[in-house]
């Protein structure tokens, strides 16, 4: 009887310990009832996408998240974005936390708070017939991949100060913007070696098997856990570590390394024999015909009708204006088509995504979605170069036109829209139409703010499945056929304007 | 009529002393002069000399700087409703600027439609009408780009007519014209010269000149130096430049 009452006892205390978190216990940032997180699900098994569904997020850094929140009470609400974005997102505010597989790092810490919460190892990997070394010494004069925004290459740079004192030469470092393409130059054979972490590594082991192998485990002090990065800010750091600490107690953790495979046993699946084919047929097909290339090539086309539409609108009062006599508007004017025209459309998209906020804190509040930032972006940008078409097309106009519509008594807006647009439109049509499949290509840049277009979607395929030739070809395919009917309709569009032609001069249906 | 006299609102055009530059170039200096309706006036000088100008000044689409310019009775000047003026005030220009996109039709029944809000069917049936007095009803549906310089230059007497003007200004409206074309064109103004509208027309067909005009201009280096009906300005001008001017055009024919 006393044992029961105990058993009763330590049951309810247990109950109020871990199931019930006292407000003083929450973090500040959590006073919206979401706890939101910045991830860049290009890295599994931390983050990554898993199947066609965009929005299905997946991985251990998901699985955390969404255990913190229930943890908390909250929601859990995920932002994702380029590797690179993450940290200046963080700073503006745009998210609580970085749950992203990122190690946890005396350099990052300086500025942001970091709680670890996953114990891992820096990898060196060769191709399957690599022997295992002991030390970087064996590497020296060898090319090694690494994935870029990461600071492996400033280690490596340090590590080979001491191999050049030591007259060996330093180790050729290359970087690529994401860790499946470092992993792919290997399989090419482009490079001999590539530096990453062994929780990837293991998760890859079922696509890639004997074809690669780890040749060396450094010890690298900055590169043996993973954390979850937060602002420096009051008692948060201490919330969070209790909250993890917690989930550590509860087992919590323990079945996520076992769920995502990410513990110790997971190395020996490498080295496993592994079939592989060259093309994957239905692969291709299906990626071809999933929803979620088909929503991305939607994207694709609706960002880039709408960018282009906008900057038509812009453009127009523009190139009317430049094209009238000397005011005081065309130094202003000029400056503003250089600067966009000037400075590269990746650059100003960074700039409205990242930079914006600091500025204008309202910008990182949740209306303005990667779609918005990469509407304006591009509208502005496409309007510089549609001034000078429109310019053009406007002074292809005979100043006779002007002047007969002014003697009939029509206003100069009249005059304008009847006479001068549909000229314009002649003239300005073909060139408009190059300018808008320039832009069909150009809005793949925005896969770096996470607007979820066509070439975001083939890189979290890739990142999941590894299968890069079948995934690429897929993309390549919508990117033509979107282009080819573009193409299509430029090249018929001469014969719209039967009214320019002498032979086709008829009626308007001739 | 003096220069210094109050400007005649029974005139169709009554003028006093109107100046235009351009910049610090003067383009028409002090001209004066009153217009009877139905009058048909030919204006003749140098190029260079402020034609087109001048009649450009008539409708407004250069307006003048300074004088007085009262076109039936009212003044025109900054405050005037350009509708009206030039619904009232018709042009015809040397290279036709009828509307390529439109066809002949549509080119007619453009500006009634928009500045008067004319009915469709209406609009129509007048083009119609006045096309076939230029003689082209049967190309109403085609594109300009389609026709020959004299069908073009019709067609936009045609829509210069379908606003039912007073006066009609023709700046050279032959001079892109063949020989044939010009005798249509010609023939054209002169059906309008019997139906009363007044007609100020700046050619350089000497035909024309004296087969239909009441009084010729002569204008030179923007000033108006001589006016004269026509067989006397032919047979004896009364200013040197005049002679000059006539002289070196019988020595170009
Ligand atoms: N828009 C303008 N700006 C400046 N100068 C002009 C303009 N239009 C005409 N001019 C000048 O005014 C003078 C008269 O031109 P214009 O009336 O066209 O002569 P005409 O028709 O008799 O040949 C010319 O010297 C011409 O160069
Ligand atoms: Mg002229």
């Amino acid at each position: 009887m006393p044992r029961l009452f105990l058993l009763c006892l330590v049951a309810i205390l247990g109950l109020a310990a871990s199931g019930v978190v006292r407000a003083a216990d929450r973090p500040g940032f959590l006073r919206d009832g979401t706890l939101t997180v910045c991830t860049n699900p290009t890295l599994p098994p931390m983050t990554f996408i898993n199947g066609n569904d965009l929005s299905a997020l997946d991985g251990f850094d998901i699985d955390l998240a969404r255990a913190l929140a229930r943890y908390w009470h909250v929601a859990a609400r995920f932002e994702t974005m380029d590797f690179a974005g993450m940290f200046p997102s963080l700073a503006a505010g745009r998210c609580d936390l970085v749950i992203s597989g990122v190690l946890k790092q005396r350099a990052r810490e300086k500025l942001f708070d970091a709680v670890p919460y996953l114990e891992s190892s820096p990898v060196v990997v060769s191709n399957g017939s690599a022997k295992p070394v002991t030390s970087f010494d064996a590497l020296a004069g060898q090319t090694l991949a690494m994935q870029s925004g990461t600071s492996y290459a400033a280690r490596i740079e340090t590590i080979n100060k001491d191999l050049v004192a030591r007259n060996l030469p330093p180790i050729v470092i290359q970087q690529y913007p994401s860790e499946d393409q470092v992993v792919q130059q290997v399989l090419l054979g482009r490079t001999r070696n590539f530096l990453s972490q062994d929780v990837e590594l293991f998760y890859r082991s079922a696509q890639l098997g004997d074809r690669v192998r780890v040749i060396f485990t450094p010890r690298m002090p900055d590169y043996e856990e993973l954390a979850i990065y937060l602002r420096k800010e009051g008692q948060e750091r201490a919330a969070l570590t209790r909250a993890i600490d917690a989930l550590r107690r509860d087992g919590t953790l323990e079945r996520l390394e076992h769920k995502w495979n990410v513990g110790a046993s997971a190395r020996n699946a490498l080295g496993v024999t592994t079939s592989r084919r060259r093309f994957d047929m239905p692969v291709f097909l299906s990626a071809l015909f999933s929803r979620a290339f088909l929503k991305g090539a939607l994207m694709t086309l609706v960002i880039a009708l709408a960018s282009h539409a906008m900057a038509i609108l812009i453009s127009l009062p523009i190139a009317l204006k430049l094209n009238a006599p000397r005011s005081l508007w065309h130094p202003f004017l000029s400056l503003y088509v250089g600067v966009f025209r000037g400075a590269p459309t990746l650059l100003q998209l960074l700039f409205i995504w990242n930079a914006l906020p600091q500025f204008f804190p309202i910008f990182h509040e949740s209306w303005f979605s990667p779609f918005l930032a990469t509407w304006i972006c591009l509208s502005i940008n496409e309007s510089a170069y549609q001034v000078e078409i429109n310019r053009a097309a406007l002074r292809a106009i005979d100043p006779g036109q002007m002047a007969g519509g002014e003697a009939l008594g029509m206003t100069t807006g009249q005059i304008y829209r009847h006479v001068i647009f549909p000229q314009a439109l002649r003239v300005a049509l073909p060139p408009t139409i190059n300018e808008f499949i320039s832009l069909l290509k150009t809005t793949s840049l925005a896969s770096v703010i996470s607007l979820q277009e066509l070439l975001f979607v083939t890189q979290t395929q890739v990142a999941r499945s590894f299968q890069f030739t079948e995934y690429y070809a897929a993309a390549l395919v919508y990117y033509l056929a979107m282009v080819f009917v573009f193409l299509h309709i430029q090249k018929h569009i001469e014969k719209r304007f039967v009214w320019a032609s002498r032979n086709g001069g008829g009626a308007h249906d001739a | 009529m003096t220069p210094n006299s109050p400007p005649d609102p029974q005139a169709a055009i009554s003028i006093r002393k109107m100046s235009k530059f351009y910049g610090d170039f003067l383009a028409l200096d002090r001209i004066s002069i009153d217009i009877a309706r139905g009058e048909k006036i030919v204006v003749l000088g140098p190029s260079g000399s402020g034609k087109s100008t001048f009649i450009r000044t008539l409708n407004r689409i250069e307006p003048h700087d300074s004088g007085v310019l009262m076109i039936d009775g009212a003044i025109v000047d900054e405050t005037t409703g350009l509708t009206e003026l030039r619904g009232a005030v018709g042009m015809v220009f040397q290279n036709y600027n009828l509307f390529p996109h439109l066809t002949v039709l549509e080119n007619c029944t453009l500006a009634p439609r928009l500045v008067r809000r004319a009915h469709r069917e209406a609009t129509e049936a007048l083009a119609r009408q006045y096309l076939a007095q230029v003689g082209i009803l049967e190309q109403a549906e085609k594109f300009p780009i389609a026709l020959s310089g004299g069908q073009q230059q019709r067609v936009a007497i045609a829509r210069a007519l379908c606003m039912a003007p007073d006066v009609i200004l023709f700046d050279e409206p032959t001079a892109a014209l063949d020989p044939e074309a010009i005798k249509d064109v010609i023939g054209i103004i002169d059906t309008l010269a019997e139906r009363g509208i007044t007609i100020i027309c700046v050619t350089h067909e000497m035909g024309f000149a004296r087969h239909i005009a009441d009084r010729v201009l002569f204008m030179d280096r923007g000033c108006l130096i001589e006016t004269a009906p026509p067989d006397r300005f032919f047979t004896a001008p009364g200013t040197e430049r005049a002679k000059q001017f006539l002289a070196q055009l019988i020595h170009h024919e």
